[in-house]
């Protein structure tokens, strides 16, 4: 008791002196989430999972430490270990930031690509009501670069915003049809855009990068098999010119995000759309967008999403050749949801997905419900 | 179900008052030059939206512990957002670097004297405990 009193004493007598910002605070937070998931048949894939269940694919640990270095610089960085990933850590984020003033903020070190609307709390499943972002739309095989970004925030009258532009390297796995390879994508960058006004909000961002994969892909890969029969058929098609546009590295793709959310405290909905624009021929353009409602009541939230993606073929030759590889897919899912919020950082979630794959691989696919279960804590 | 719940509480903090309804006052240190604000300007400062009071001076809000009636309230009235609601609006900033929530700092009497201490600090307390080290700049 008296170790109590005094402790309480001290804490009011530091924050009564607090210079500023809190300067020399060393904060540590962490999330934790721990599911469990089991698919009715293994006709299709969705979130890692298979008809024997398990508690891997969506556990994740993430701890992170900051520290307020003076008024204007502070370090982050934080480690995300994860089930899908055999529980390897990684830094997911590590960077300085320095507030120019209290709108502008300047970071550099490894940074979470702002892309789409969860993707700064991308794992913290805490912070949504899903036990996960949805697979068709959140297809990005990376989250994070190592670079630099800048962040306006804005204010005027009932809005209030974020402008963020940002600049760099992803080097690491990247993969693509079941096959992992050794990315170095270079001049990753983009902006986002994001303004709330009382109960809407909404978002908007832009990003391109630039593939290698060292060239040309590894022999015997699908993408080196892809590229070389592209040669093939380009010839067969009487338009050899047609086979660079499959060449891979140095060309660029591009990412388009939209997003609408409403949220009055009982009712919340979230609209997101995407697109995917690649210069090579060899992986296909897409769009994938999702719709996901929520209603409040009390500790009790029901919720649930419509989510999809399409493949599409390039114009011309280039698609008459993307037809042959039987690499295009066509899927949905409909998840039904409900969130049990047991205490202020704690929260229960139970889940019932129908994914249904209408074309995988170029070929009829087949439709899957995935049971999961989920408890996720912040602290 | 909101109003069921707005009724319970409220119905416990008269109780534990033991007046009608228990009156929040949002304090600033009595050095401190701001003199009223609105409700949008406090909840500003209170999502960490807004880094200065109105005159330009930095401000930095505290919070009561979690748990106190005071903060409930002023999370609902003010804030407009379930205890946790502001969890998971916290943690999406938390987990990006992006800002930190206000920190608790016990009940009325010992944000009053934190408030008292540094005109940079904002903070709430049951109006009934408001003296005169303290500058009263929002009343619910």
């Amino acid at each position: 008791m008296k170790k109590i009193s005094a402790l309480s004493l001290l804490t009011v007598a530091i924050s009564a002196a607090a210079p500023a910002a809190q300067a020399g605070d060393l904060n540590i937070n962490g999330f934790l989430s721990v599911g469990a998931s089991m698919l009715d048949k293994n006709d299709a894939e969705i979130a890692g999972a298979d008809n024997q269940g398990g508690f891997k694919q969506d556990t994740i640990l993430g701890l992170q430490v900051s520290k307020q270095v003076n008024d204007s610089t502070s370090l982050t960085g934080q480690l995300v270990s994860r089930g899908s990933d055999n529980y390897s850590t990684e830094a997911a984020w590590a960077f300085v930031t320095y507030s120019a003033n209290d709108e502008l903020d300047l970071r550099m070190g490894r940074l979470r690509i702002p892309a789409f609307y969860y993707s700064d709390f991308l794992e913290v499943g805490y912070t949504y009501n899903s036990i996960r972002p949805a697979e068709e739309v959140y297809r990005i095989p990376f989250s994070s670069i190592d670079g630099v970004d800048l962040a306006q925030r804005f204010s005027s009258g009932d809005i209030d915003g974020t402008v963020q532009v940002y600049y760099g390297r992803y080097q690491g796995d990247f993969e693509s049809n079941g096959t992992v390879y050794e990315a170095d994508f270079r001049n990753v960058t983009g902006i986002s855009v994001s303004a709330n006004m009382g109960n809407f909000g909404s978002r908007l961002s832009y990003n391109q990068g630039e593939l290698n994969l060292g060239s040309p892909a590894p022999t015997g890969t699908g993408l080196a098999v892809a590229q070389g029969s592209a040669n093939g058929l380009a010839f067969l098609y009487g338009d050899s010119s047609a086979a660079e546009d499959f060449n891979i590295s140095g060309q660029t793709s591009s990412f388009i995000e939209a997003a609408l959310t409403y949220d009055d405290g009982t009712y919340s909905v979230l609209a997101e759309w995407t697109a995917f624009d690649h210069e090579t021929s060899v992986l296909l353009d897409d769009q994938a967008w999702m719709v996901s409602a929520a209603m409040r009541m009390g500790e009790f939230t029901p919720h649930v999403r419509y989510s999809t993606q399409k493949d599409e073929f390039d114009s011309g030759v280039e698609g008459d050749i993307q037809k042959q590889f039987g690499l295009e897919a066509d899927e949905s899912s409909i998840t039904l949801g409900l969130r049990y919020d047991y205490d202020s950082s704690t929260a229960l979630k139970f889940e019932v997905q129908n994914h249904d794959e209408k074309t995988i691989g170029g070929a009829d696919g087949d439709s899957v419900t995935l049971y999961s279960a989920a408890v996720d804590l912040v602290f | 179900m909101n109003l069921f719940k707005a009724s319970c509480s409220a119905i416990l903090i008269s109780l534990a008052a033991g007046t009608a309804f228990a009156e929040i006052s949002v304090i600033v240190s009595a050095n401190n030059a701001n003199s009223t604000m609105d409700q949008a300007t406090v909840s500003k400062i209170f999502l960490g939206k807004a880094k200065s009071f109105p005159d330009g001076s930095q401000a930095l809000p505290v919070d009561q512990d979690e748990g106190s009636a005071a903060r409930e309230t002023f999370n609902s009235t003010v804030l407009g957002k379930s205890a946790s609601q502001l969890k998971s609006y916290w943690s999406r900033l938390i987990f990006t670097g992006k800002g930190t929530p206000p920190k608790p700092s016990g009940n009325d009497a010992a944000v009053k004297a934190i408030v008292a201490n540094n005109p940079n600090i904002i903070g709430y307390i049951d109006s009934s405990a408001v003296d005169a080290s303290v500058k009263v700049v929002h009343k619910f």
